[in-house]
C-alpha cells in the first residue's frame, strides 16, 4: 500500500475515493494521512468519516461532493470546523447534487463535454436563478431541442482513482459487488487507478463471471492485497458496518484536540492496516463477520463447436 | 420499549400518518432516516407491492432482517432486487421519470417547501454546516410527489430557508416552472410530530391535519410565519393496532426510529 500511495499519489492530484457507504478505501486514505500528502482535491459524492478524518488531518485543500457527515445522525465534526472555524484550514468546497455528480463522472469517463439535466433548477446550486453563494462549474442554457431550460454539468476528471472491493486478479481485473453508487464511471474518470482487494484470485475467477467486474486490468496500475481495508464500512459477503466505531467517532472527534488523539491512536500510530487490525483486536473483527447468502452459479456457457458449413 | 397498548407517540403518529400517503404498487424513491422506517411499515401493511428505491442504486423487495439505519447500510444487500448503480435509480428511474413519489427528511423546511440539509446562516460564512444534498435535491426536482418528513420544531420551518438544498416550490409554484423544473413535479405533502400539511395552488403549505394531542393554534405558532388552515383541517387518525404493533415490535423492536437519538446515545463503545 506504502508503495502504491508514494508512487502514483502526488501532492495537488485530484483524487476520487471510491465507495457508496460499501466499498470505501479506508486503509488507502490512513496511508495518504501517514505519507502527509499536501493540497489534494478530493472527490467522493458520499463524504463520510474518511472524507473528515482527511480533512481533520491537513491533506484536502479542494472538496468535491454531494454531501458529508458521520453517517450517523451526527455532524462531522472536522468539516464542519473547517467551514465554520477554518480548523485546520478552511477547504474549498464544490458541490452538486449526488445524480449530478453521478452524471459529472459519467461525462468524465466518456470524455463528454458536458450532460444536460433537469436536476438541481432553481434550488441553492443554481447560480442564476439564486443568490446563494455556492461555488460550482454548472451553466444553465435553454435546450436546442425543446427550447427548455436546463443545467449543464461539466465531465470531472481525477488524476487517481482508489477504491477498495472484495476481489481483483494480480493485473487489477477488479470485482464489485453490492452497492456500487458511482463507483464504475468515478473510476473510469481517472488517469491512474489503484485498486486495493480484500483477495487476490486466479485471473480464471474472473473471466467466470465477468459481469462482475467493475474495471478491466488495462485501466490499473496498482494492485494492493488489503483484507479489511474498508473497516469501519462495510464490504458486501465480507464484513458490517462497524456501528461501534461511528459513535466512538463522533465523541472523540468533537474537538481539535480528541480529534488529534485519535489521529495518533489510529492513523499515525500505526504503521500498516495489519497494525491497525491488531489495534482493533480478533474479537471486534469476528463480530463484524455476516452469515453467508451465496448466490447460485450461473453458467454464461462456453461454445466448443465449430460451425459445419 | 413502548408497552403494548400504549397510545401513539408523535413520532409514531408522523411515521403512520406518512406511510398511509403510499398507494400500494408504486415506485419510490426512498431518502435516508424518517423515510426507511416509513416506507417499510407502508410494505409491511398496506403496500405490500411498492418498489423502495435508494439513491446508490438499490431496489429493495423485503423488510430487511434489522430495521436499515439509513439507505446506505449493506443491511439491505441481502433483501434487494436490484443492486446496481446510483444511476440505476436516480438516473435511469427518477430522472427517466418511473419513480411515483419520493420521500425525504429534512433540517428545515419552509414555507413553499424548500428544503435545507446544507448550512444555517450564510453558505458561504455558515454559522452551523450540515451534510449538503446527497440525492435530496435530486428527489425534490425531479420526482412527481415528494413527501417531506420532518419532527416539528419552530426553528426548523423559517418562512424562508437559509439555502435551497432541495427546491419546492421555491418562491411560488409559477416560479418552480420559470426555473426549468418538470411540470406535475414538487412537495405534495409534510408531516411533522404535530400535523400534515399539504400545498395550495400557489405553492403554499397549508395545514390539512393535525396530531389528535394537538391544536390547530398549537400547529400555528410552531411556523415562522402565518400559516394558512385549510377550512376542512381536521384531527389525524390515530394509528390502529395493528400499525402500531407492526412499528414497534417487528420493525423497531430496537427502538433505532421510535426512541430518538437511541443510534447515538444508546451504543456503549468498547472500542
Amino acid at each position: 500500500m506504502s508503495e502504491a500511495v508514494e508512487r502514483y499519489v502526488n501532492n495537488g492530484d485530484a483524487l476520487f475515493l471510491g465507495g457508496f457507504v460499501q466499498q470505501e478505501p479506508f486503509a488507502a486514505a490512513h496511508e495518504i494521512m501517514r505519507q502527509g500528502k499536501r493540497d489534494l482535491t478530493i472527490s467522493k459524492c458520499a463524504g463520510m468519516s474518511l472524507v473528515d478524518q482527511m480533512i481533520g488531518a491537513g491533506v484536502i485543500k479542494h472538496l468535491i461532493t454531494s454531501f458529508t457527515w458521520n453517517p450517523l445522525p451526527a455532524a462531522a465534526h472536522c468539516f464542519v470546523r473547517s467551514l465554520t472555524q477554518e480548523i485546520p484550514h478552511r477547504i474549498e468546497v464544490e458541490e452538486y447534487s449526488l445524480l449530478a455528480l453521478n452524471l459529472a463522472y459519467f461525462a468524465g469517463s466518456l470524455d463528454l463535454p458536458y450532460v444536460a439535466t433537469k436536476t438541481m433548477l432553481g434550488s441553492g446550486f443554481d447560480w442564476e436563478q439564486n443568490d446563494s453563494g455556492a461555488k460550482n462549474r454548472l451553466k444553465f442554457e435553454q435546450s436546442p431541442f425543446t427550447g427548455e431550460r436546463v443545467c449543464l454539468v461539466p465531465p470531472i476528471k481525477h488524476d487517481v482513482g482508489i477504491i477498495q472491493v472484495q476481489r481483483s486478479d494480480p493485473y487489477g481485473n477488479a470485482q464489485a459487488w453490492g452497492m456500487l453508487g458511482e463507483n464504475r464511471y468515478g473510476l473510469q474518470s481517472c488517469e491512474r487507478i489503484i485498486i486495493c482487494a480484500e483477495e487476490i484470485v486466479d485471473t480464471d475467477i474472473v473471466m467466470r463471471d465477468p459481469n462482475r467486474t467493475l474495471v478491466p486490468a488495462f485501466r490499473v496500475h496498482a494492485v494492493v492485497e488489503e483484507p479489511w481495508g474498508g473497516h469501519p464500512h462495510p464490504m458486501a459477503g465480507y464484513y458490517d458496518m462497524d456501528w461501534l466505531y461511528f459513535a466512538y467517532y463522533e465523541r472523540e472527534t468533537h474537538t481539535e484536540e480528541l480529534f488529534q488523539a485519535f489521529l495518533r491512536k489510529w492513523v499515525y500510530g500505526v504503521q500498516d492496516r495489519k497494525e491497525y487490525l491488531r489495534l482493533l483486536g480478533a474479537k471486534r473483527l469476528e463480530s463484524l463477520q455476516p452469515e453467508p447468502f451465496i448466490s447460485e452459479p450461473v453458467s454464461y456457457g462456453r461454445l466448443t463447436r465449430h460451425f459445419e458449413v | 420499549m413502548n408497552k403494548r397498548g400504549e397510545s401513539a407517540t408523535a413520532v409514531e403518529q408522523m411515521i403512520v400518518s406518512a406511510s398511509r400517503l403510499i398507494k400500494d404498487g408504486s415506485v419510490l424513491m426512498v431518502g435516508t432516516q424518517w423515510p426507511v422506517i416509513v416506507s417499510l411499515l407502508a410494505k409491511s401493511l398496506h403496500a405490500p407491492d411498492i418498489a423502495i428505491c435508494f439513491e446508490g442504486g438499490a431496489v429493495l423487495n423485503r423488510i430487511p432482517d434489522r430495521v436499515p439505519f439509513f439507505t446506505g447500510d449493506p443491511v439491505v444487500n441481502a433483501h434487494c432486487v436490484l443492486l446496481g448503480n446510483s444511476l440505476d435509480t436516480l438516473g435511469i428511474t427518477l430522472h427517466g421519470g418511473k419513480a411515483d413519489m419520493a420521500l425525504l427528511s429534512a433540517a428545515s423546511v419552509d414555507r413553499y417547501g424548500n428544503i435545507n440539509t446544507t448550512c444555517v446562516g450564510d453558505y458561504t460564512s455558515p454559522k452551523i454546516r450540515l451534510a449538503g444534498s446527497g440525492g435530496a435535491c435530486d428527489f425534490g426536482s425531479l420526482a412527481p410527489k415528494t413527501i417531506i418528513i420532518v419532527e416539528h420544531d419552530k426553528r426548523r420551518f423559517p418562512e424562508k430557508v437559509d439555502f435551497i438544498t432541495t427546491p419546492g416550490y421555491l418562491w411560488g409554484k409559477d416560479s418552480r416552472a420559470a426555473a426549468g423544473l418538470r411540470p406535475e413535479t414538487g412537495p405534495y405533502a409534510v408531516v411533522t410530530t404535530l400535523g400534515l400539511f399539504h400545498f395550495d395552488e400557489q405553492g403554499e403549505m397549508i395545514l390539512a391535519a393535525h396530531h389528535p394531542s394537538a391544536s390547530v393554534r398549537e400547529v400555528s405558532e410552531n411556523v415562522q410565519w402565518d400559516l394558512k388552515v385549510d377550512s376542512n383541517v381536521k384531527a389525524l387518525v390515530p394509528p390502529s393496532e395493528k400499525e402500531l404493533e407492526t412499528l414497534r415490535y417487528q420493525l423497531d423492536p430496537e427502538g433505532m426510529y421510535l426512541r430518538s437519538a437511541r443510534l447515538l446515545k444508546g451504543i456503549k463503545i468498547s472500542v
